[in-house]
């Protein structure tokens, strides 16, 4: 039996002092992609932010382990290093930092770890033109800083980018679908799509059914009040776009 | 205080009008204190408690690479150093000393851009008036290649005190940028303390881009003052970085004489452990339509303490000026501190002034989305903070000067 590659088990966490996660429980094997469906204010984004270990997100009891280990003992970066990635709903603006050289230093940062060599500029710069050209970024656009002016679209193809640079074993897609007309949320799945490969695997928060015409997963869980009230295959989302989410709130 | 002014034997006491400067730089002096106006924010424990001497042993040192092109003028322990100097051709530059006897700009001008009653280092400077260069650039003449002033400390553990005096005279529409660049050797502890005064005078239509980058010892002592006068038409810019010193201070005194004339200035300060580094500015808008822009911005950490004082002057009359500043830092512990203090002097209608003051911490979020990216936590500030001074920098007009200052904020 292959180890899961993320097993969540009785997760309980707070911002602050509120409890968002409350009793969770999800295992996401090598290759799986799962969905996360659910009303608004459920506790999504604290989730995805649990996960990638931004402070104020307090784990207050369960366990998290990540390939076989606890990934709650592990910093942001370095969780980041080992593979996860958080796809985020409104990526951050850096005036000063130009994008080009804030890949770099990702990519490097994430390669030293792997006992990779890191890249030289020219070899950096001839690998990102590559990797922008499939989503349809160009070099103008790498010069700029961080973020700074990006469309939303633009954003979440720079986010696509960062994964298809990084190429990490977890991602987590926050609302990735969020601020994007149709061509942009063609790019950004066919972008996450490359990437499934029977041992990537992804975890895909969505409020709508919509994104998942296009990452289309293996299982799909309904999120409300903090924990997981119902999963199903593929077929879950679309009853869920018919019928709402009224029944998992009015508790 | 009693050692700062000592009797050193001065070359020129023979020349009256010399010996009257210097004199007079004597009686005005007086260290200031907590209740001296523009220093109350900046202490003199460092040179109150310190004994200085003036004189150290000749030590062969190996001179500084500069690593960019331009006509070096070298000084070493506060002395002009021609062996390692390269003089550019037509253009007037020569020892101070050697000015007072033979150029009359010497005594039309020295002690009168930079007034000893107003600023007490500078009578202190004045009182010593003896090293230093003079630099003319005659009408029309626009130096391609900038002019750098290399001011190596190199101590074996004396705590010496210099004085350093320039007087820069750019005729009409002469063109020039000049460097000071301010670096040690030796003991790092060394207490020196460098006592700095330009006097700069720029003509009509004149340019000078003046930068600076102070990175002098962790326990050095470096007070400078440029005070630049601009005629119709002229601009003066002062880009200055520091980052060394435990005590640092660059004060600027900008007076814009008649129409047209500009004022430009873009500071940048960065240090942690005990250290101040000082700010201070004071433009004056002596004619209508004259103009002033001014952007500081500065990194403290530790228990460090930014200063920034800034000044604008806006006489009467002095119509369809405009005069704009902005000082902003960034806190990267919760014992540095900034003291900023901005004053706005208006005495004419029709003028467009503003000033804006911010004091922030590194953004949590940029932080976090960084190490999302995988890069290490000291790396995501450090890059943040050079993030933070970019737009100081990128105001830096030659691109050679610019790279040159960004590889050294690191």
């Amino acid at each position: 039996m292959t180890t899961p590659l993320l097993e969540i088990e009785d997760l309980h966490a707070r911002v602050g002092e509120k409890e968002i996660i409350k009793g969770f429980n999800l295992t996401i094997n090598p290759g799986e992609v799962h969905a996360i469906m659910g009303p608004n204010g459920a506790g999504k984004s604290t989730l995805s932010y649990v996960l990638s270990g931004k402070p104020g997100y307090e784990v207050t009891s369960g366990s998290i382990k990540f390939k076989g280990k606890d990934l709650l003992a592990l910093s942001p970066e370095e969780r980041a290093r080992e593979g996860i990635f958080l796809c985020m709903q409104y990526p951050v603006e850096i005036p000063g930092v130009p994008m080009a050289s804030f890949l770099k230093h990702s990519l490097n940062a994430v390669r030293k770890h792997q006992n990779l060599p890191e890249l030289d500029t020219v070899s950096f710069m001839k690998l990102l033109k590559e990797e922008g050209a499939k989503l349809g970024i160009n070099n103008e656009m790498m010069k700029r800083f961080v973020n700074v002016g990006f469309s939303g679209g633009e954003k979440k193809r720079m986010e696509t980018l960062q994964m298809a640079l990084l190429k990490p074993v977890f991602s987590i897609l926050d609302e990735a679908d969020s601020g994007l007309d149709i061509d942009a949320l063609k790019v950004v799945s066919e972008g996450v799509n490359s990437l499934r490969n029977g041992e990537n695997s992804f975890l895909v928060i969505t409020h709508y059914q919509r994104l998942l015409n296009y990452i289309v997963p293996d299982f799909v869980h309904v999120f409300a009040d903090g924990h997981i009230v119902k999963s199903g295959n593929k077929e879950l989302a679309l009853e869920l776009e018919e019928s709402g989410y009224a029944e998992f709130i009015a508790k | 205080m009693q050692n700062l002014l000592q009797n050193k034997p001065l070359i020129g006491e023979d020349v009256s009008w010399l010996r009257e400067l210097r004199q007079k730089g004597h009686e005005s002096f007086s260290l200031p204190d907590a209740k001296t106006e523009y220093w109350r924010y900046t202490k003199l424990h460092d040179i109150r408690n310190t004994d200085y001497v003036m004189d150290v042993p000749f030590y062969k040192v190996k001179p500084v690479n500069v690593g960019l092109e331009g006509y070096i003028l070298y000084f070493l322990n506060g002395s002009f150093s021609p062996q390692h100097s390269n003089l550019p051709q037509g253009v007037e530059v020569m020892p101070l000393i050697e000015a007072v006897f033979t150029v009359p700009e010497a005594q039309k001008y020295l002690g009168k851009i930079a007034d000893a009653k107003i600023h007490p280092f500078a009578a202190l400077n004045q009182a010593y008036l003896n090293e230093g260069i003079y630099i003319k650039i005659e009408k029309n003449i626009e130096l391609k290649k900038p002019l750098i002033l290399v001011h190596h400390t190199h101590n074996e553990g004396e705590s010496l005190f210099y004085n350093l005096h320039n007087l820069i005279v750019l005729e009409e529409n002469a063109k020039a940028s000049l460097l000071e660049y301010y670096t040690y050797s030796g003991q790092i502890k060394s207490r020196y303390f460098g006592n700095h005064v330009n006097e700069i005078i720029l003509a009509k239509g004149a340019g000078l881009n003046h930068y600076k980058f102070q990175d002098e010892a962790f326990y050095a002592v470096h007070i400078a003052l440029s005070c630049a006068e601009v005629d119709e038409g002229a601009a003066y810019s002062h880009f200055c970085f520091q980052k060394g010193a435990n005590l640092g201070r660059d004060e600027t005194h900008i007076r814009l004489l008649a129409q047209g004339a500009a004022a430009n200035i873009a500071a940048a300060y960065k240090m942690e452990g005990w250290a101040t580094l000082d700010t201070t500015t004071e433009i004056e808008h002596l004619a209508p339509q004259t103009y002033s822009n001014q952007l500081i911005k500065g990194v403290v950490g530790g228990e460090a303490k930014g200063v920034f004082q800034g000044k604008i002057h806006i006489a009467p009359g002095a119509v369809k000026t405009e005069g704009h500043q902005l000082h902003k830092a960034l806190l990267l512990s919760d014992n540095a501190e900034t003291d900023c203090k901005p004053e706005l002097e208006i005495y004419a209608d029709d003028v467009q002034c503003s000033h804006g003051a911010a004091t922030g911490e590194l953004d949590k979020e940029q932080l976090f989305y960084m190490l999302s990216r995988g890069i290490g936590e000291d790396e995501a500030r450090q890059i943040l903070v050079e993030a933070f001074l970019d737009d100081v920098l990128e105001k830096l007009p030659s691109a050679e000067i610019r790279e040159w200052m960004k590889s050294r904020v690191k």
